[in-house]
Order: C-alpha cells, then structure tokens, then sequence
C-alpha cells in the first residue's frame, strides 16, 4: 500500500508545492486553513490538475507530466469524503451507496449495499432521504458510499467540521474502526492537530502550500524543526534564543536563562515550551542549585473553560496590564484553586525535558 | 388546433438542442463563452420582425441555404408548417436554453466531482445527477418555450404567412378577425388563449413544485 505525491500547482496568489507520501497507516495532513490542504487532496482525487508532479498509487501512475499522464477522477478509484459530505439529495441512503458500485445483479447490489450500512450501523436508515438524517449519520453514509466503490485510496476531507462537538467523540472513534479494517492508503486533511494526532499515526505539516515537517505523529509535536509548525501543532509559548555554554540558552523574550534537554545541533533561534507543560507552584524558600529553571512570576489575565484555566504570567516582574505577560500556562481547575489565593509572585516551572528549541 | 401542435413540437424540438446547449453554457471553462450566451439571447432583444426577415430571405429560394434545403427537400421553407417551426424554435430558443442552463448552475459542483470520484462518466454523471437536480430548470425551459410559441406573431406572420390549416395559427387568426371586425370571434379566441395559457402554466408549476417536495420535504 503506498501513495506518492510530488506535485506544484501555481494559481494567482498561491503556489502549492508539497512532497509526501502514504503507506498503510492514516496520514495526517495538517495546517491551518490556505495552506494548500484541500487542494492537494483534490489534486489526488483528479479533481484538480497540477503544472508538474508525479502522483503514483500502489505503483499505477495517477498523474506524471512528464509522461503526460492525467487519469481522469472517475478511473482513479480513488474514494473521497467531502468536507460537506455532498450526498446526492435526490437518492437514498441505498442509492447513495450504490451509486458508484459495480455492475451487478440487482440481489447482489442489495446485498453488498446492506454489507456496506451494517458496517457504519445504518442499517436502519436505508430508505430515508439525506434531508433527513443527522450531520453524523450524513457523515457515515458518505464513507460508506465512498468505500462501496472499494478504493485504493481514501481522502478525507476535514471529516468532522460539520459535525456538533459532542456527535465528534463517537464519530472518530468509529472512523479511526473503519480506517483500521481498511487496506488502502488514508490521507486525513484536518486544521485541528488532536484530532489528526488521534486518527493518524504520521503527519505532513502545511504551511503556505508547502511541507514545513513530515514525519512519525509523537516526533512532529515533541521537536517541531520549526516555529511555524510549532504554532500549528498548538505551541503557545516562544520566545527568541540565545545559546549558552554548558546546555543553556537565554530566553531573551522572557528575560531568563533555562537549561535545555534536547540535544541540538545548529545555533537555536527561539526556545518554546507548550502551554500545558508550564507548571505552577507557590513561592518557597529554595537553595540557589534547586532554581534552575524555575523563576518568580505574576498573573496577567486568566480564561477559564469548564475544566481547565488558562493563565497569562508575567517573569520577573508584576505585569503593567493584562497585555504584558509572557508566558500561557494551561492547568486543571482543581490546580489553580490550590494556588490562586496564595500571595503573588508564584513560581513558573520551566522543566529542562519539556523545554525544546527551533532553528527557524 | 394548428398552435397546440406547433408549439408542442417547438418544445419537444427545443428540448432536445436545449439540453445540450445549456449543458455546454452551465459548464464550458472557454474564455469567448459570452458570445454564444449573447447569440441564444438575440431572440429576447430582436424585434420578431427581424428575426422573421433574416430567416425568410435566408432560406428563401434565393439564398444558399434555402437552396441546400430546397435540394435536399424539394421544397423552400418559407410558408410552410416546417418554416414556422424553423422560426418558433429560434425565437424560443433563449426561453429554453435560459431556465435550463441556470438549473443545471445551480447544482452544487461537489454533487457532480463526488460521481466522478466514484467512477461515473460525464453522460452518467448528467443523466443520474445533474438532470433529476434541475427539473425544475428543464420543466420552465419547457412551459416558457411551449407558452411564448403559442403567444407569437412577428416571427409566424414573416416567415409562415397566413396560409389557413398551414401557418395559420391562433393569435395570427384574432389578428385577422380584427382586421375584419369579427370582435365577438376575436374575443371568444382570445379568451381561449388566455384561459388555457393559464391553466398549462398553472398545472405545470404547480405539479414542479410537488415533484420538487418529494425529496426536500419528507419527513
């Protein structure tokens, strides 16, 4: 099972130009909205031609402008899941499914059409118009629909942003179901990075129609090689770098010196730690070799969400408005009720191991 | 009734050019699109008389087209049933072509790209897609072309005369008794007309609106 990409596509004002490649696990397309996701997507499904590139699925050339070859979409056997679904009004969830299924016996047809909604739990559902089923159930007849046509590939297209927050729960898990019996190639556009982190197990990163990082899920979010895929994969905290002798950098945004884990190679340009790694705790009285990186702080500004509390600290000194901090920190309520009443500066915590540094 | 059958072949007869052409107006990419779309709405602007004019001298005897038709048929065009209907059909050809093209744009793209990635052709994708998702565009290219060819007068009166069970159709023969002072036949006619125009209209966009309902509405 493999799926080759390597194509440029130039419209005014964008040029996509992206490289990767899909074996059997889910791939994950990431990247905020306009950068070229979609597009590549479409260009796989031949609904959109390149200016250059190769496509190749499991071996068969889908697209080469070198040699000239352009398969048209209807021959690629390439399943798509549209971002809206775009089930055909006028048919049934049946008609829906066997739209695009082989010539058969009519039995037969019935047959395979009854296997197909089982597999999504709509058996119940197969005479009922779209109109008149729920996003979710919508979302699960167009997979079933694009697997009836038994594809080598299946593209998903930001499957769950139609969908209400709490139908999305259920859904992925019956997706990520589906996905583990398929055999082909999955690619999964998405802008939401937990979503792509739970469904697929590598990820490309886009940015402004091109590849900004590529590679196994844990390793893209622990070393993000750049700030900008960093932003994307939900990094909150940068700040520019310095390095230091003895595995320390200054964090010059911040005005502190942390000691650094990671091992690192060319000079570090900014230094960065994810919100929800940022650790909290009362001030104490602590000896000079157990301060490092550990540093006197003030609140800003604080949001809370029903669980958690986001909070933004100032190092060094008190903040002069709730603008001027340098710092979210990401914490369960529970957390921040323990501490919230205790008298200011607290301590941030900028643990060595979950510090990491950015070449660009 | 000579108009009821004019203006169902017109319809048919239109139905049949009009799907293709505004299947290519819907869909074709081609930089110089607006021109055709220009030429199929000349009929809308052009006094009928012009239209008439063009199409008697043009397949009359004397020009080369009247005289291909004329080799090929033994017969010009002009004053004769197929001569009107030649006339209706271009006349009516933007009330057709208009409705069904802006049927055929109003299918949602991703409806047509979404048979294409599973395997449909162009024609099945037509067929099975885009056509059941436009009646209502193809039905009102219908009713408009069927309803203006029984209305029409400039185009039959140039082209097919006034020639009794040949060209003679309804609103040319209240135009006549008119001219003749026969009001109370003229008015008997024209109430006809009006009453059983309405009644097709009626009937047609009442039962679109019905067939439509059957998917959008149920349940």
């Amino acid at each position: 099972m493999s799926l080759e990409v390597a194509i440029e596509k130039r419209i005014p004002g964008f040029r996509l130009a992206v490289e990767f490649s899909a074996d059997g696990a889910p791939l994950g397309l990431l990247g905020p909205s306009g950068s070229g996701k979609t597009m590549a997507l479409r260009a796989i499904a031949g609904l959109e031609t390149p200016d250059r590139g190769r496509i190749a699925l499991n071996g068969r050339v889908l697209y080469d402008s070198v040699r000239r070859i352009n398969v048209p979409a209807r021959e690629r056997r390439v399943g798509l899941l549209f971002q809206n679904y775009a089930l055909f009004p006028h048919l049934t969830v049946a008609q829906n499914v066997s739209f695009g299924m082989s010539r058969s016996s009519p039995d037969e047809k019935q047959r395979r059409v009854a296997e197909r909604l089982a597999a999504v739990h709509l058996e119940a559902l197969a005479e009922r118009y779209p109109a008149t089923l729920s996003g979710g159930e919508q979302q699960r007849v167009a997979l079933a629909r694009a697997l009836a046509i038994e594809p080598a590939a299946l593209l998903l297209d930001e499957p769950f942003s139609a969908l209400d927050t709490h139908l999305r729960g259920a859904l992925e898990r019956q997706l990520r179901e589906t996905l583990e019996s398929y055999g082909g190639s999955t690619v999964f556009v998405s802008h939401n990075l937990e979503e792509a982190y739970r469904v697929c197990e590598k990820l490309v990163v886009l940015s402004k129609g091109s590849v900004a990082a590529q590679g196994p899920k844990e390793e893209i979010f622990r070393h993000p090689p750049t700030l900008e895929v960093a932003r994307v994969t939900g990094c909150k905290n940068f700040s520019a770098a310095r390095r230091l002798t003895d595995g320390r950098v200054e964090a010059l945004d911040w005005g502190c010196t942390l000691r650094v884990a990671q091992e690192f190679a060319q000079p570090p340009k900014h230094v960065a730690i994810r919100a929800h790694h940022v650790r909290i705790h009362p001030a104490v009285k602590r000896s000079p070799e157990n301060c490092e990186n550990i540093f006197p702080c003030w609140l800003a500004a604080m949001t809370e969400t029903p669980f958690r509390v986001t909070l933004d600290l100032r190092i060094g000194a008190p903040p002069a408005n709730s603008a001027d901090f340098h710092l979210q920190a990401e914490i369960f309520k529970q957390e921040w009720e323990s501490f919230r009443d205790l008298p200011q500066p607290w301590e941030v915590e900028l643990t060595a191991d979950r510090v990491f540094l950015l070449a660009d | 009734m000579l108009s009821l059958k004019l203006a169902i072949s017109v319809a048919a007869i239109l139905l049949a050019i009009g799907l293709p052409i505004a299947y290519w107006i819907a869909f074709s990419r081609w930089r110089w699109k607006f021109l055709v779309e220009a030429i199929v709405a000349l009929p809308l602007v052009l006094p009928p008389t012009v239209l008439g004019y063009y199409l008697l001298v043009g397949l009359g005897p004397r020009h080369w087209a009247g005289q291909i038709w004329q080799a090929w048929f033994g017969h010009t065009l002009p004053f004769t049933f197929g001569g009107l209907l030649a006339g209706s059909v271009l006349y009516s050809l933007p009330f057709a072509v208009q409705p069904i093209a802006a049927g055929f744009d109003g299918v949602d793209r991703r409806l047509i790209e979404a048979a294409w990635t599973l395997g449909a052709s162009r024609l099945a994708t037509f067929l099975r897609v885009i056509l059941p998702l436009s009646t209502a565009g193809a039905v009102t290219g219908l009713v408009l072309s069927f309803a203006h060819t029984i209305g029409e007068f400039g185009v039959v009166l140039m082209v097919g005369g006034n020639i009794p069970g040949v060209t003679r159709t309804v609103s040319i023969d209240i135009y006549d008794q008119v001219q003749s002072g026969n009001y109370d036949t003229a008015n008997q006619t024209a109430l006809v007309l009006l009453l059983f125009s309405f009644v097709v209209l009626a009937v047609v966009y009442g039962t679109n609106r019905r067939a439509l309902a059957v998917w959008r509405r149920r349940e």
